[in-house]
């Protein structure tokens, strides 16, 4: 029997929260303190999945892929497909392993009965969905209190820019979260979401992976099994060309010519990615195209002296990510992101799209490309009315930049008491009232 | 074909593993590619195809490859948690944790409850956002700028100030070219602030961005094999290419007429 008073005092004891943006590829955390001043340095990003190698046959859960030295056909296993979390086995094992066990790293590792949680989900997640890890957080997890709500809306809490000493939110802010899964555009109010004006384009950072991935094993090697590799070589040579006539031009120095009417390849384009040998090299790197090697290479590769494999990369560093502007180029049948985000706006009333034009936010992974917010800007530039000012920025770190929104909002406790769910209450009234609850909180 | 209709029942358990899914009828990301029917391609209702239309066996391989572009999860390869996994506490968490299905499944219920359930009444209380906001979604996107006035100033709107207060000056003291009041948009009115605030979510298929206006430029076609422009056709299956060489890899590898 526990001595008296205990209850009491584990109730008194300060109480952290572990601020956890749940993404597909990977999970941020942190734990925050009450009246703390978190920053980008709190947020540990984890990859959010287990990846089993067939090489040295380990499976690697969440943070020892950093340990990895193989990525070879590296399969993964992910919990969270398009923006939530549908495979609770897997992801109970990564929370266990990275927040709640030993092997939860310094800084990290918390006794849920004495924290709080705040978990960021995607928008329109299915109701069945969120009633699952509302069961899960409390019934399995026991955390001491908690609360959901959609991830990109606590960006409204971040200090605006003139900064003022009001801890009130963001007015007006048009959020575009540019992620693994896909691409949602979010319209907050007074830090509300307004649900109505939510939009979604399928493309994202996942969707750019594969389809360099198909594009290099159609024209190069068979690279169907390096997600891992691909990756990599998409975030090292990408970038987004800064107009479609750009485009065009990019295009144009890429092609190889036609039969009998060759043209020099332009080298200031087109790389050559070294790939890794999982011997020597764990990584690869990318130079510039060298033809002349290249016509070498065509022979017998050295006998003696390091063998290197090269994969040139022409068009396909700039038309991957001009999926996220030209979705139709793939024959999907959605406007892009300018698009979207004009249809989402088409909701509101006129005064309010004007001051959601001022101050609009990019958040997310794919924004890390090159030339994204350039090429944003410019081809939005013409769909808005021409009295209207148009602001477009990126955040400081993309990735972490809703996790920091969502710790600053965590840190003041005012704030917190406000919309936290305590286990007692979720015992007493059970998860539907639960579910009711956090929607209400959304509106 | 027969109608089904599932009666509501007070003694239905939502059990794992199986749900009443509603037929959306044809999906082409999960049917054969078919062979086609060239016979019967004019007497269909549409006549002949148009010139830069799909035949059906293009758009299903479109929609299959999309499909297997925004996959997550391999089906084939299951990748075992390693270790020891405590045991669930409570016998609900046990049911969720066992779960083996993916997202399409949770999906596809969404839209099933959502069919079955009945649309909710719309609120006395101010026009439901969601109900407004439904007929505005299915119109053009592009609607073109308001009308400007001969003398815009550009950058009236100040950051952050969603009312402008402007309106109070009396109208006789400026000139009527230099007022600036068409130019600003009508301030918020509460009850359209509060109706879109209390909207409730769309489900998840609903939030989808709408295709590009039918206006617009056209798609852009590409090479099938090394992704320059698209000039030609193939004769064989309509993929496009760009000139001889890649028609001979095209033909060797991704020509559909083999597929």
């Amino acid at each position: 029997m526990p001595p008296k008073g205990w209850k009491k005092a584990s109730a008194a004891a300060p109480a952290k929260t572990l601020v956890l943006d749940n993404g597909a590829y990977t999970l941020k955390a942190g734990l925050v303190a009450a009246s703390a001043n978190p920053s980008y340095d709190d947020c540990h990003v984890l990859p959010n999945c287990i990846a089993r190698s067939v090489r040295d046959r380990r499976t690697y859960v969440s943070s020892e892929l950093y340990q990895c030295r193989d990525f070879g056909e590296l399969a993964f296993r992910r919990p969270v497909e398009k923006g939530f979390i549908v495979n609770w086995e897997a992801e109970k094992a990564i929370w266990e392993h990275e927040l709640l066990d030993e092997t939860a790293g310094e800084g990290l590792r918390c006794n849920p009965k004495d924290t709080n949680l705040l978990l960021m989900e995607k928008p329109n997640c299915p109701k069945e969905l969120q009633k699952n890890c509302d069961e899960i957080v409390f019934e399995q997890f026991e955390f001491r209190a908690y609360y959901r709500c959609v991830g990109p809306i606590l960006n409204a809490y971040h200090p605006p820019i003139p900064p003022s000493l009001s801890s009130l939110p963001q007015e007006c802010l048009l959020i575009i979260d540019t992620s693994y899964s896909d691409t949602t555009i979010l319209p907050l109010y007074s830090g509300q979401l307004i649900q109505a004006a939510v939009r979604r384009l399928t493309v994202g950072g996942k969707l750019l992976t594969n389809y360099l991935k198909e594009l290099a094993s159609l024209r190069h090697y068979n690279m169907m099994e390096e997600t891992y590799l691909l990756n990599e070589i998409k975030e090292a040579v990408s970038f987004v060309a800064p107009s479609a006539q750009q485009y065009t031009t990019d295009l144009e120095r890429t092609w190889k010519g036609r039969l009998g009417d060759k043209r020099a390849i332009d080298s200031s384009i087109v790389v050559d990615y070294v790939l890794p040998d999982y011997e020597g090299s764990i990584h690869g790197y990318a130079r510039p195209h060298d033809p002349v090697q290249s016509r070498m290479r065509r022979g017998l590769q050295p006998l003696q002296g390091p063998r290197e494999d090269v994969l040139p990369l022409g068009n396909e560093r700039f038309a991957v990510p001009e999926l996220l502007f030209r979705p139709t180029d793939i024959g999907i049948q959605e406007a892009g992101i300018p698009g979207a985000i004009m249809e989402s706006l088409s909701v509101l009333p006129e005064a309010m799209k004007a001051a959601m034009l001022t101050n609009i936010v990019v958040v997310g992974g794919n924004s890390l490309i090159p030339g994204f917010i350039e090429r944003l800007e410019s081809e939005l530039r013409p769909l808005v009315p021409t009295e209207y000012l148009l602001n477009v920025s990126k955040a400081e770190d993309p990735i972490k930049h809703n996790w920091l929104g969502a710790a600053r909002f965590a840190s003041q406790p005012e704030l917190l008491k406000e919309v936290l769910v305590s286990k007692a209450e979720y015992d007493e009234r059970g998860s539907t009232w639960l579910a009711k609850k956090f929607s209400w909180g959304e509106r | 074909m027969p109608h089904v209709e599932v009666l509501p029942n007070s003694a239905s358990v939502a059990a794992p593993g199986w749900t009443y899914v509603v037929d959306n009828g044809y999906d082409p990301s999960k049917i054969a590619i078919n062979p086609k029917d060239r016979k019967r391609a004019a007497t269909r209702p549409g006549g002949p195809r148009g010139e830069n239309e799909l035949s059906a066996r293009q758009q299903i391989a479109i929609a299959r490859r999309i499909a297997e572009l925004e996959r997550d999860n391999d089906p084939k390869q299951s990748i075992p948690v390693p270790g020891k996994s405590s045991v669930p506490k409570t016998q609900n968490a046990r049911r969720i944790i066992q779960y083996q299905r993916q997202i399409k499944h949770w999906l596809d219920d969404e839209i099933a409850q959502l069919q079955q359930a009945p649309p909710p009444p719309p609120r006395a209380a101010g026009p439901g956002a969601r109900t407004a906001a439904q007929p505005l979604r299915r119109a053009s996107t592009m609607t073109g700028p308001p009308p400007t006035p001969s003398e815009a100033t550009p950058g009236l709107v100040t950051p952050g100030i969603i009312t402008p207060v402007l309106g109070n000056r009396p109208a006789s003291d400026i000139d009527p070219l230099l007022s600036v009041d068409s130019s600003i948009p009508a301030p918020l009115r509460p009850a359209e602030l509060e109706a879109l605030l209390s909207a409730p979510p769309l489900s998840y298929a609903a939030s989808h961005a709408a295709p590009p206006p039918s206006g617009g430029p056209p798609q852009r076609q590409f090479c099938d094999n090394c992704g320059y422009w698209g000039k030609i056709k193939c004769l064989k299956c309509g993929a496009r290419i760009c000139g001889l060489e890649c028609k001979d890899a095209h033909e060797a590898t991704r020509c559909l007429k083999w597929a």
